[in-house]
């Protein structure tokens, strides 16, 4: 959506028309695509393709509480594949959204219950909630600047090394909510903190439905990425380290200072997921919660072509399978697994999006998606 | 190129009628209906344990009660309120939520929807709670059930147990039973019980790994009986000592069935009757003497299947002794109810 013809000064509404058609027509092929060869596989498994389809979508979008639930599952999908995306643009894979995640939700949660106890005070909302969610951002923020520092300055691979501190960060959060974190109510037995104050609970916005103000703060921030990306001076530092990082070098950007900054501010999106499911919907963090949301990130990153507005749309297209999943169950008993199968389709699809173009036989565009250049320092 | 569009705008089109002619649900709200549905933790219905053995007795309730069934998976813990109220939304009757983990949001479902009954298995309460039943189980009775099978067929008079953590009161209870009635068929037997307590949650129930080298541990210091008991760490446990030629006996649901490696040498399992806990749960809600708070099923074990022509008459004498007076009360276990 962004690309040649933005620059070539737009000339008009139909110009920026046809630049979204051309960027969104791989990808809703794509799901075109997985969702034809899913109903195969549901037909092979003694399901009703066409049952299974329409309880989903009556599920995901049928009604008002299903778009709630379908928005409570989109709003950490957004922050999460608006941090995956993020980096994409400036080159960097980041598959440590899972870690980050978790850690800006412990470090939420952890503000969220304790800190009016060691105040001494209870802290009204206005204050409590910004607290707890920036603190949650500060987490991820610092944890990924380790990668990315490693990767600026001692050549490591931040894809190994994202992997690599998933394992830390969620092993370390186990501990915490198995030990000095854990709710020490009688009757708990599982991992879990104890539920955050009053204060620190981001308000829903209609009564007797779960979609709360995470949801907009979401869109608020997508278009925050969106114009950090390409109407500032910084967001055309990461763009450009992104494309070329000996080209940015001999333009005189400090490309290492621009990686260790993208990966940070890629993992600060990626605590904010965790903040706000924390502070939003879930009141605590448990061990159940929050599983894989970072791997689907980088599934909804590519469906949306790294761009924002792609994000936003990819991120409520996935939240609204995971939700309309449930009914499709509920109606028809067909494994809920079957979701999966389709979102790797999907992502199969996307990413090898050469068969999406000779299957409807569409002329190869010049500007590839470029993700990353490749899995060394 | 145009033509392209024009399908993806006729395909988008089509995906916004669609939900106008969708496929319906049964009609819970009548009252010649009774429906029952069943929410399972992050787990698979067929997971052959605890999901399973519900789903089980809700099949059950199907065939002899005449309900309408039907069971949702979940994936994610945050969506256990939503998928409860997907079932009580349609005027479920009854509702089954199966593990700990669901525990306070059927407590919440409870308190927001009272013409659903709703039945908790493993989750113990707390508070009475109207409309919500607690499916308990002594798990002390089925592990000292064990203990007394396993006293009675050793030959090296000494036994052992592999447990998950003991900060889980169920897994300490299987574990205490089965050392309590271990001595009370041999006061002189030796017992080695080991909990997997050095590690986090997430770990405890799902090291295979270690419950299989302490399983062999045990039996290389002699033991020739071993009960595993704790999610996957137990059955690492059963299958090690099966491997290493011992006898092992299973936990929760009857082993011989979910454990296939281990069917030679598995002696039996001690088992929550999930099952027709559930199915009782769900006859007393039609019958309108639903019981509110706690309700305790009942503990025993598995059959020796391949192992039946080994036991001798004696030892299946004794163990219908004991499992009666388990049941009538006249023989108490003194396990505390959770570790002091």
């Amino acid at each position: 959506m962004q690309s040649a013809e933005e620059k070539q000064a737009p000339q008009g509404w139909k110009r920026i028309g046809r630049a979204i058609m051309d960027a969104a027509l791989v990808p809703v092929l794509a799901i075109f695509s997985a969702i034809i060869v899913g109903g195969v596989v549901i037909a092979v498994v003694g399901g009703n393709p066409f049952a299974a389809y329409l309880g989903l979508i009556q599920g995901a979008y049928g009604s008002t509480k299903a778009w709630s639930e379908t928005f409570v599952w989109a709003t950490p999908y957004i922050f999460a594949g608006l941090a995956v995306a993020l980096a994409f643009k400036g080159g960097l894979f980041n598959i440590g959204a899972e870690g980050q995640l978790a850690f800006g939700a412990v470090a939420t949660a952890w503000v969220g219950y304790a800190l009016p106890g060691m105040l001494g005070v209870e802290l009204p909302a206005i204050l409590h909630i910004p607290l707890a969610i920036g603190a949650g951002m500060l987490a991820g923020f610092l944890w990924a600047a380790i990668p990315g520092a490693l990767r600026a300055y001692a050549g490591g691979s931040e894809v190994i090394n994202t992997i690599m501190m998933n394992y830390i960060a969620l092993n370390i959060t186990s501990f915490l909510l198995n030990g000095p974190m854990k709710d020490n109510n009688p009757l708990n037995v599982i991992a879990r903190t104890p539920e955050i104050a009053e204060g620190a609970r981001i308000p829903v916005i209609f009564d007797g439905l779960r979609v709360h103000w995470g949801f907009p703060l979401a869109l608020i921030v997508a278009f925050l990425v969106w114009y950090l990306l390409w109407k500032t001076t910084f967001g055309f530092e990461i763009r450009t380290v992104g494309a070329n990082p000996d080209a940015a070098k001999y333009a005189g950007i400090n490309y290492k200072r621009v990686i260790v900054l993208t990966m940070a501010l890629s993992g600060l999106l990626a605590g904010l997921a965790g903040a706000v499911e924390v502070t939003g919907l879930n009141y605590r963090h448990e061990l159940g919660f929050s599983i894989g949301y970072g791997y689907d990130a980088i599934a909804i990153a590519l469906l949306g072509r790294t761009h924002p507005l792609g994000v936003v749309l990819a991120s409520i297209l996935f939240a609204g399978m995971r939700n309309g999943a449930t009914r499709m169950q509920f109606l028809t008993q067909i494994p809920v697994d079957i979701i999966s199968v389709i979102q790797a389709l999907i992502l199969l699809f996307v990413a090898a999006d050469a068969i999406v173009r000779y299957i409807y036989r569409i002329k190869a565009k010049e500007d590839r998606l470029v993700l990353t250049r490749g899995w060394g320092g | 190129m145009k033509k392209m569009y024009v399908m993806l705008v006729a395909l988008l089109l089509a995906a916004m009628l669609i939900p106008a002619c969708g496929p319906t649900a049964p009609d819970c709200s009548k009252v010649e209906t009774f429906c029952v549905g069943v929410v399972t933790d992050v787990g698979k219905i067929d997971d052959k344990s605890f999901n399973q053995s519900a789903w089980e007795g809700v099949k059950l309730a199907e065939k002899d009660l005449g309900a309408i069934v039907q069971y949702i998976e979940t994936t994610d813990a945050k969506d256990y309120d939503k998928n409860i109220a997907t079932f009580a939304d349609e005027n479920y009757d009854v509702v089954v939520t199966v593990g700990f983990a669901l525990g306070e949001a059927t407590v919440a479902a409870a308190g927001k929807y009272p013409n659903t009954k709703f039945i908790g298995v493993d989750q113990f309460q707390g508070a009475v709670t109207p409309g919500l039943a607690g499916l308990n189980f002594p798990e002390d009775q089925a592990g000292f059930l064990v203990g007394a099978l396993a006293a009675q067929m050793t030959t090296t008079d000494k036994i052992g147990g592999v447990f998950a953590t003991d900060a889980v009161p169920p897994v300490w209870r299987f574990g205490e039973g089965y050392r309590a009635g271990a001595q009370y068929v041999n006061p002189d037997i030796e017992i080695f019980v080991v909990y997997h307590s050095d590690v986090g949650f997430d770990k405890t129930f799902t090291d295979p790994e270690w419950g299989a080298a302490t399983s062999k541990s045990m039996i290389e210091k002699g033991a020739d009986i071993i009960f595993g008991g704790g999610g996957k760490t137990g059955n690492g446990a059963v299958i090690g000592a099966v491997e290493a030629g011992a006898l092992a006996i299973g936990v929760d649901t009857d082993q011989y069935f979910t454990l296939p490696e281990a069917q030679k040498g598995l002696l039996s399992s001690a088992m929550k009757l999930i099952t027709p806990g559930v199915f009782d749960l769900i006859k007393l809600a039609k019958d309108g003497a639903f019981p509110d708070g706690n309700y305790f099923g009942k503990a025993g074990f598995a059959p020796y299947h391949d192992l039946d022509a080994t036991v001798p008459a004696e030892v299946k004498a004794k163990m219908d002794e004991i499992s009666a007076m388990l049941l009538d009360g006249s023989l108490l276990t003194n396990v505390a109810p959770v570790k002091p």
